[in-house]
């Protein structure tokens, strides 16, 4: 399973991770987010040693969601270092993602 | 793993359609996953509505329930142009053996290949065309997805697959004619080629141009190598005198193949790696078809290519 990310532990678990980091900005209520949902968790489960996956719910978490200027959902970050490095607009296929976190491991 | 059909079914019914959907149905099937995935059109994404912005595509639905403004955004729906091209010289008609030791030439091969593809892309709604090529331009279509024009298709390749009379010998011109279509097809298609590649032996330099100039007019291009395994580029025949007859010349020739073997192998894999080497600096997919290799290997290099290309 994806972490639940929130303005609460967001620097924790995602600046300051030594390990790349997959963000999916979501909500409830977005028809692509959804499809994108089980994606994530599944790239979750096949990197968990390599890389941190998490989920911020932009209903909930407006801190972070307006910290990266996020207008369109569902939006995927890619951290290093604290940093953005990448991003990842709209629903994909699955290789696209992981096409995206191997470059970065 | 897709067996070749029976290719007296077809015959009888003289339906090459009903093959090429058991072949792409089969094919689909096997692989447990829609190839589809990912390049229709499809709801993509929610966007913050901008004051001042067009009403029109706001998910109304969404705004009901939570009183959120958002736009929907789509997928741009994806249209591809693809334009088969049939080798139909002589050399394609000659006859080797399927994998259940069958009469089977490169032409009827390619044939089924094409019109699997044919069906492919009609179910995905993209524009196809189809040209046959010998020494002369036999046929040209421009590439169109409705439903009368991909049922002349198929009309058009069962007269391939089944010709009425003898053919009479036909070399080929593949350099000219590839330049004549490079100018001719819409500009970005995709080109499927099915030849074996056999005219231009002499004269290598032509061919590439010609593949280039394709190239140059920002088309993609696949190259089915059709060729026939055991007799053609192993020349396995029995150790006794044979009189060979070109089927493109009819000229003939009587030699005993133990002597020439070793020599015809090193320069047919010569030719061939050339061919390769050069499409893979134009970067056009070379890949070689044998006929009793089955269908696998051309679809899912089409699929590939069609799923790289959006």
């Amino acid at each position: 399973m994806a972490l639940e990310i929130t303005d609460s532990n967001f620097e924790e678990t995602v600046l300051k991770a030594d390990k790349p980091v997959l963000l999916d900005f979501w909500a409830e209520w977005c028809g692509p987010c959804r499809m994108v949902g089980p994606i994530v968790a599944e790239i979750a489960e096949e990197y968990k040693d390599k890389a941190v996956v998490g989920k911020v719910d932009v209903d909930s978490n407006p801190e972070v969601a307006m910290k990266y200027g996020i207008r369109n959902i569902p939006t995927i970050l890619f951290f290093k270092g604290g940093e953005v490095v990448d991003k990842q607009v709209g629903a994909v296929p699955k290789n696209v993602l992981v096409d995206k976190i191997e470059s970065l491991l | 793993m897709i067996k070749r059909i029976d290719p007296d079914l077809p015959g009888r019914f003289g339906n090459l359609e009903l093959l090429a959907r058991q072949v792409v149905e089969g094919f689909i099937t096997g692989m447990h996953k829609s190839p589809f995935h990912g390049f229709s059109v499809e709801f993509a994404e929610h966007r913050i509505y901008n004051p001042g912005e067009s009403t029109r595509h706001i998910d109304w639905k969404l705004y009901a329930r939570t009183e959120k403004l958002f736009v929907k955004r789509f997928e741009e729906e994806t249209n591809l142009r693809c334009q088969i091209v049939v080798d139909n010289s002589s050399s394609m008609h000659f006859q080797g053996r399927d994998r259940d030791g069958k009469d089977y030439s490169k032409i009827a091969f390619s044939v089924e290949c094409a019109a699997a593809l044919t069906y492919l892309l009609r179910k995905q709604r993209d524009a196809v065309g189809l040209s046959v090529i010998s020494d002369q331009m036999e046929l040209h279509t421009a590439a169109r997805s409705n439903s009368v024009h991909h049922r002349m298709l198929f009309t058009q390749l069962e007269k391939l697959y089944h010709p009425d009379k003898e053919e009479e010998r036909k070399t080929t011109d593949t350099a000219e004619l590839l330049h004549l279509l490079a100018e001719k097809v819409h500009k970005r298609s995709l080109v499927i080629i099915f030849s074996d590649m056999l005219d231009n032996e002499g004269n290598p330099g032509s061919l590439f141009s010609a593949l280039q100039h394709l190239k140059h007019n920002k088309h993609e291009v696949i190259l089915f190598h059709v060729h026939e395994q055991e007799k053609e580029l192993e020349f396995d025949y029995g150790n006794r005198p044979y009189r060979f007859v070109d089927m493109e010349t009819g000229r003939m020739i009587r030699l005993n193949p133990a002597d020439l073997k070793e020599k015809y192998v090193r320069q047919m894999k010569k030719y061939y790696e050339e061919m390769r080497l050069k499409c893979m600096q134009y970067k056009i997919d070379f890949v070689p078809a044998g006929i009793n290799q089955g269908y696998e290997n051309v679809l899912l290099s089409f699929l590939l290519k069609r799923s790289k290309l959006y």
